[in-house]
């Protein structure tokens, strides 16, 4: 093996899977299509959901933060697992107050990201619908999934869980808590930020704008179908419509 | 292949001294800073694994935040011990292999002090994100946590490191080229390119978030399949012939064993998003490369296990062989585990659980380690002129270092197992596999305790070799009672050779 044939060939075996798993599917996924929907009212037009919030700023934040070591943001199809069907992760269920709106994971779910938060690990739920859960479970409740979330991540183990199946869900919870993102004021100084905490007398706890932008990411988690059917291309097993 | 030093005549011996003297302060400086940036690691990782299963352990430090916490761990492990062990490797095995000595010492132990302030600085961000103030953010993506500027430091440091040594390879006297010499020229040309990708499909680049996450997915892979694991090897491939005294088993089965990797290396990575909306035979070439894995694994375990087959006895007395020869046995154990995990049965259970981050300790810390230790413990007395001061200190780190990881991987896997099957199973509420892995976690947790405790031994003893603190000795340390006979060869190799000054 000369020098000359060994470097042609760890160009080679390097150069292939390089420009196959690196560079190709990069400028492909750069430049993807819209899909578009081929019936029904909005026949030709592109499917692009909008998402309310802070996306980009609390996206990063919560890369900074590291939340995707235990929590994965992603539905997968059912070859690679049983996502959709596990809890409320992949969308509402069908109930008598609410259609299924379960689906799987689509590319544009990222947009307005840097980075897909895939996720490492699943020490805690998928969080693709973390927002549409809060929004349904808090329905009726005298709290709002912002306020909710505030009340997670600065104690997770506190009792303002929701009820599901007359048990607090939320006071089983592993999760860290993220007490660094909030800080403790003089309570005449908070105004109507304090959260609604047990907080020595006088003081009160309020988020920082950090948390405020994570918190608006969070809740702008909403990758179901509710609003935003799904065009054809993307609904790889479509149900059967029932006519009748 | 071997080095013989039967008949190593004065020159010879004088040679090799040179070189030795010639890097000394280098190779000192990544084998001491690496060592201390482990035993940081470890520490991280106790912290980062109790909080998994103790949610509120040191829950009133901000910096030390689960998420922050787990990133800083393998970051340190992987860039602050690894790649610096891997430097003092590639560059001294290297103008030994090519009989040149170094001309750049000063220039690499400038290089390697800006690698540990990048290092250090990119830590900094992970841990003090939101804290610190604007210019510490991590750029918060899974696999590389430090900010964007910090590649590219770390880049040129690699390239002002590396390229004395692919120089020192061009100009040496021609001859053969052993087998290390591939591993560690490939090594040189993979990491850079790799880097340079990452940084600039990553950070650069404006594309899809998908393609970020899986390109940083890739480079986590390779750069563990790609570098350290070339390096590991070149190592193997330079001590067990060297400390047997016998040529390399099957030159042809080195061959293959080189080629297999370089040609399944590369794709290794996205199998970690698997099921994600990004073209599906990227996570499956994947998940396929790391269940191939186990061709290079096997043709390399056989091939320097039968080189030191029948000489067992050096095995056992070496430091460097015994840690050498578990870290060959434990690549075996890796190609095994990743044909496992990565196979489309066992994929669906370790893609999301513990048994994906055993798999990555197997590999950095049972077989690129246990290799390294295995280095240093034959590079180092070379260099300082100085033995290694006791063997009980050795015994220790080896037994609790196996003790330790074996304890990690089958906690991370089993626990992981039960984790992924019971996030699986529909018919159990998502808690159930969440509270199967938090007993396996508490095992973890005690595990990076004993990986501490070995690392204390080994960073005390190699500090003390640095402080040139060592037995002046014409006897190696050896894990015996007597030292009757050396499987290093002849005396006079490690010996007080010309004035042995500080």
């Amino acid at each position: 093996m000369t020098f000359k044939s060994f470097i042609f060939g760890l160009l080679a075996s390097f150069g292939l899977p390089w420009l196959a798993v690196v560079v190709f599917p990069f400028s492909k996924m750069r430049a993807l299509e819209p899909a578009k929907f081929e019936e029904g009212d909005r026949k030709g037009q592109a499917y692009s959901p909008m998402r309310d919030g802070r996306v980009n700023e609390g996206s990063k934040i919560y890369g900074q933060e590291g939340c995707y070591h235990c929590h994965t943001q992603l539905i997968r199809p059912t070859y690679a697992g049983p996502d959709v069907h596990r809890d409320e992760w992949a969308g509402l269920r069908l109930t008598a107050d609410n259609p299924d709106t379960r689906r799987e994971t689509v590319p544009t779910d990222y947009d307005g990201e840097d980075v897909a938060h895939i996720g490492l690990g699943r020490v805690g739920p998928d969080l693709s619908n973390l927002g549409r859960r809060l929004d349904h479970y808090l329905k009726g409740r005298d709290l709002t999934p912002e306020t909710w979330l505030y009340l997670h991540l600065y104690s997770p183990r506190t009792n303002a869980g929701y009820v599901e199946n007359d048990q607090e869900i939320h006071s089983h919870s592993t999760c860290p808590s993220k007490s660094g993102l909030f800080k403790e004021i003089p309570a005449v100084q908070a105004g109507g930020q304090a959260l609604p905490l047990y907080t020595p007398e006088g003081v009160a706890v309020i988020p920082t704008d950090r948390a405020r932008a994570l918190v608006s990411y969070l809740a702008s988690l909403k990758k179901d179908t509710l609003g935003a059917p799904l065009p054809e291309a993307y609904n790889l097993n479509p149900t059967a419509p029932t006519k009748e | 292949m071997a080095e013989t030093t039967s008949n190593a005549d004065s020159l010879d011996v004088d040679l090799r001294a040179t070189i030795d003297r010639s890097l000394r302060h280098p190779v000192m400086f990544f084998f001491s800073s690496g060592a201390v940036w482990l035993a940081l690691s470890i520490v991280l990782g106790l912290i980062a694994s109790a909080k998994k299963h103790a949610p509120d352990f040191l829950s009133c430090f901000s910096f030390l935040d689960a998420g922050k916490v787990d990133a800083a761990h393998m970051s340190t492990l992987t860039y602050g011990w690894g790649a610096q062990a891997a430097f003092g490797m590639l560059i001294w095995l290297m103008a030994r292999l090519s009989r040149k000595e170094c001309t750049a010492s000063g220039i690499i132990l400038v290089a390697g002090h800006v690698w540990n302030a990048a290092v250090a600085y990119g830590v900094l961000c992970i841990m003090g994100s939101g804290s610190l103030g604007p210019w510490f953010e991590s750029s918060g993506i899974a696999g590389m946590e430090f900010p964007g500027g910090v590649w590219v430091v770390l880049l040129v440091s690699f390239i002002l490191i590396s390229i004395w040594s692919l120089i020192q390879f061009q100009v040496r006297d021609a001859g053969h080229v052993y087998v290390s010499q591939w591993y560690l020229l490939a090594a040189m040309l993979w990491l850079p390119w790799i880097m340079v990708t990452a940084w600039l499909f990553v950070f650069v680049f404006d594309g899809s978030p998908l393609m970020a996450t899986g390109i940083a997915s890739w480079f986590k892979g390779t750069v563990f399949a790609l570098f350290f694991l070339p390096v590991a090897l070149a190592s193997a491939y330079y001590l067990a012939p060297k400390v047997t005294g016998r040529p390399v088993c099957s030159y042809n089965i080195a061959l293959f064993g080189f080629w297999s990797l370089a040609v399944i290396g590369p794709w290794v990575g996205m199998q970690k998003l698997a099921g994600a909306p990004i073209p599906q035979f990227l996570p499956a070439a994947g998940a396929a490369a790391m269940v191939m894995i186990l061709i290079p694994a096997l043709s390399v375990g056989v091939n320097i296990l039968r080189t030191v087959q029948g000489h067992g006895k050096a095995v056992a007395l070496s430091p460097s062989m015994r840690f050498t020869a578990s870290g060959i046995v434990l690549f075996v154990g890796y190609g095994v585990l990743s044909f496992a995990l990565n196979n489309n049965i066992g994929l669906k259970v370790s893609q999301f659980s513990y048994a994906g981050y055993g798999l990555d300790i197997l590999g950095l810390y049972g077989v690129f380690s246990l290799c390294a230790f295995g280095a240093i413990y034959f590079i180092v007395p070379r260099i300082t002129r100085r033995e290694w001061l006791s063997r009980r200190f050795i015994r220790w780190h080896f037994y609790l270092s196996l003790y330790g990881l074996a304890s990690i991987v089958i906690c991370a896997v089993v626990g992981g197992v039960f984790q992924g099957q019971g996030t699986e199973d529909l018919t159990q509420p998502f808690l159930t596999g969440a509270r199967r892995a938090a007993a396996y976690g508490w095992g973890i947790t005690l595990a990076w305790g004993f990986l501490l405790l070995a690392n204390l031994f080994f960073c005390l003893h190699l500090l003390l070799m640095w402080a040139r603190l060592g037995r002046r000795s014409s006897h190696p340390t050896l894990l015996n009672k007597h030292h009757s006979e050396s499987p290093h060869g002849p005396e006079g190799e490690v010996d007080n050779y010309g004035s042995a000054t500080a």
